[in-house]
């Protein structure tokens, strides 16, 4: 948890982004499940008609 | 950190409508035919698919494919009968990802717990991690998502992703 010894050099806000879990199949598997979820998103706004400005909120009933 | 993943909820399927207007399957796959052979390339699979309202990965789609190789993507082309069983493999099947399998999954990067995750880091995940995303996808997806300090809110950001 110190970061403050010999052992460590790296400061803290590297040594979280370096806690990343690259090679656990499970985090993988559970990254691929959301990135295809955005990937899907993104497709279908793609297709959409632009008849809104971008970023602007839609309302929660939108998908019926 | 590990053991969250290894706990991500099987959610019930849920479905979402396609917002794009053909009437059925068969319509829009033809929409996708810039041949005019009645077929789609390989490489248009996932995206008609994902046109469709499903959320594929890459790899359950080479899969349903054959495990093609990179020229097989491009050069092979498929009809829409050999498409629709894929597609149906895909609407069946379970374990489909709903809106708290996306919320948990993007706490677990929330470090203050207080409902948004730095962009910078879930960029990092998001281009490391699983079927990596390009910079350009990355940059696409979060237009518009992160505040003035580079930080998401992840609900609201799972709710625009669930909105279309």
């Amino acid at each position: 948890m110190d970061c403050h010894n010999e052992e460590c050099s790296r400061p803290q806000e590297e040594e979280d982004i370096m806690d990343i879990p690259l090679d656990d199949p499970e985090a993988n598997r559970a990254a691929a499940k959301i990135q295809a979820g955005f990937r899907g998103h993104m497709t279908r706004k793609k297709m959409k008609p632009e008849d809104k400005a971008e970023g602007e909120e839609r309302p929660e009933d939108r998908g019926q | 950190l590990i053991a969250h993943y290894q706990s991500l909820p099987q959610a019930a399927s849920f479905t979402q409508a396609a917002s794009f207007t053909p009437v059925n399957y068969r319509e829009a796959f033809g929409l996708f035919d810039r041949v005019g052979d009645n077929k789609v390339a390989y490489n248009q699979v996932a995206d008609i698919m994902r046109a469709l309202g499903q959320n594929p990965t890459n790899k359950e789609v080479n899969r349903l494919l054959g495990m093609p190789s990179a020229d097989d993507m491009t050069a092979k082309r498929v009809e829409f009968e050999g498409f629709l069983p894929m597609l149906q493999t895909i609407i069946n099947s379970p374990n489909k990802a709903g809106y708290d399998d996306y919320v948990e999954g993007l706490r677990v990067f929330d470090k203050e717990g207080n409902g948004t995750v730095m962009g910078a880091e879930l960029r990092i995940v998001l281009s490391t991690l699983g079927e990596k995303m390009s910079a350009d996808e990355i940059d696409a997806l979060m237009a518009g998502q992160e505040d003035e300090n580079g930080c998401v809110n992840y609900e609201t950001f799972v709710k625009h992703i669930m909105s279309v």
